[in-house]
């Protein structure tokens, strides 16, 4: 006999009372659903984001950047592997399945992979400010997690997050300290890629997102974003850039004199967007996705078991 | 495809853990997928690859009948209370 619940109210007091899920169980069909859906959005990002990193392989200047980012991309995909593994064990669709809805523009991913990367800075840019935001918020969902394969495997994709950020605060520092040319390259970057790194945390939830509630989410999405801004706004101009926000504004009395970033009014058209596959790369970078899982078939047929020769 | 559970140990002390679960064709073949998934910054010293369809997961009602046994377990209770009560006699 498997473990069960009664109803959805007898699996709530489970998961208040510290329980965690196995794949085994007879899950309430909406947790199985919605837990589903969010390890597969980011399996999805991990894939698309292993993808941008590998472009930039043959670009980055220098052999330690290249090994870096060989490195980078390896646990990229080595982080989609773990996580399509983890969502075709719970029984909704195979990773053939998810793969190609990937690929035929059916599936979501995280907003910042519908972006193109123009110049190196952009790809600094992104290991600075995407794998941070992607850091913290991962390591909100690894701090509670009651899906238990979910979170064995978030121990070590945070952990290997935790490497990115460190490498992409290293190259930011080269920049920074760097000629005019590479600030000024760094500072376009920014400019391009600010938002949509604070837009990766999503608009604010819902107060009754059940994933909150299941305690897949140990925060809200608002709550991530707005740390990241407390954090980031000031490092970002420590090393003399500037945030593209006119409206941006240290409000000191905010939270009982604590004092808080205040940005302006997030407009969220172009998140919308992306999830439609509306994203001003969206159409390249899925193609060149469905592209490299073609050209890697021969892989995947090397990889099918023999009939043994008798 | 078969799938495999991945159990890493680190190195010292720790035990092994359950770290999570691949595809291989074959166990020679698993053995350098595992590698290349679960240990690619020396994460542990030993690896053991276990076949799914050989783990055998017990019963919820085998485990529940290991749950009423008080007598297998003793919180201390009573002697704390008497050395409680020799404290406090020592203290007047
Ligand atoms: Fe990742
Ligand atoms: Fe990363």
């Amino acid at each position: 006999m498997t473990r069960t619940w009664s109803d959805l109210d007898d699996f709530q007091a489970f998961i208040d009372g510290g329980g965690m899920v196995e794949p085994n169980d007879d899950m309430p069909a909406p947790y199985r659903d919605e837990v589903f859906r969010f390890i597969e959005f980011h399996a999805n990002s991990e894939l698309m984001g292993g993808l941008t990193e590998r472009d930039w392989i043959p670009r980055a200047p220098g052999v330690r950047l290249k090994q870096i980012f060989l490195a980078k991309t390896q646990d990229e995909i080595g982080h989609a592997h773990l996580l399509y593994q983890v969502a075709a064990d719970m029984g909704l669709k195979t990773r053939t399945e998810m793969l190609e809805q990937l690929f035929d523009g059916r599936s979501r991913f995280h907003n910042v992979f519908h972006y193109q990367a123009v110049t190196w800075a952009d790809q600094i840019a992104i290991a600075y400010l995407v794998d941070a935001a992607a850091f913290a918020s991962q390591r909100a969902v690894f701090a509670e997690c009651t899906y238990g394969p979910y979170k064995r495997v978030l121990k070590r994709i945070v952990s290997e997050e935790g490497f990115h950020m460190r490498h992409g605060e290293e190259m930011l520092l080269r920049l920074a300290e760097g000629t005019d040319t590479q600030r000024s390259m760094f500072q376009d970057a920014l400019t391009r890629w600010w938002w949509p790194a604070v837009q990766l945390f999503g608009p604010d939830s819902d107060p009754n997102d059940p994933l909150l509630r299941w305690k897949i989410k140990s925060q809200t999405n608002e709550t991530l974003r707005h740390a990241y801004i407390q954090k980031y706004v000031p490092l970002l101009q420590s090393y003399g850039f500037e945030i593209p926000d006119d409206n941006l504004r240290f409000d000191a009395e905010a939270e009982d004199g604590k004092g808080a970033w205040l940005t302006t009014d997030i407009d969220w058209e172009p998140l919308k967007a992306t999830m439609r596959q509306g994203g001003p790369d969206s159409r390249r970078r899925i193609s060149t996705a469905a592209a490299n899982y073609a050209d890697t078939a021969w892989v995947r047929s090397a990889l099918e078991p023999k009939p043994v020769a008798a | 495809m078969r799938t495999f559970e991945v159990f890493l140990k680190r190195p010292g002390k720790d035990e092994f853990r359950h770290v999570g679960s691949m595809q291989a064709p074959d166990p020679e073949m698993a053995q350098v997928l595992a590698r290349d998934s679960y240990c690619r910054r020396g994460e542990g010293d030993q690896m053991w690859l276990v076949d799914r369809s050989d783990v055998v997961e017990v019963d919820q009602e085998v485990l529940a009948t290991t749950t009423d046994l008080a007598h297998r377990t003793n919180d201390g209770s009573a002697v704390a209370a008497r050395r409680k009560q020799l404290r406090a006699e020592g203290a007047s």
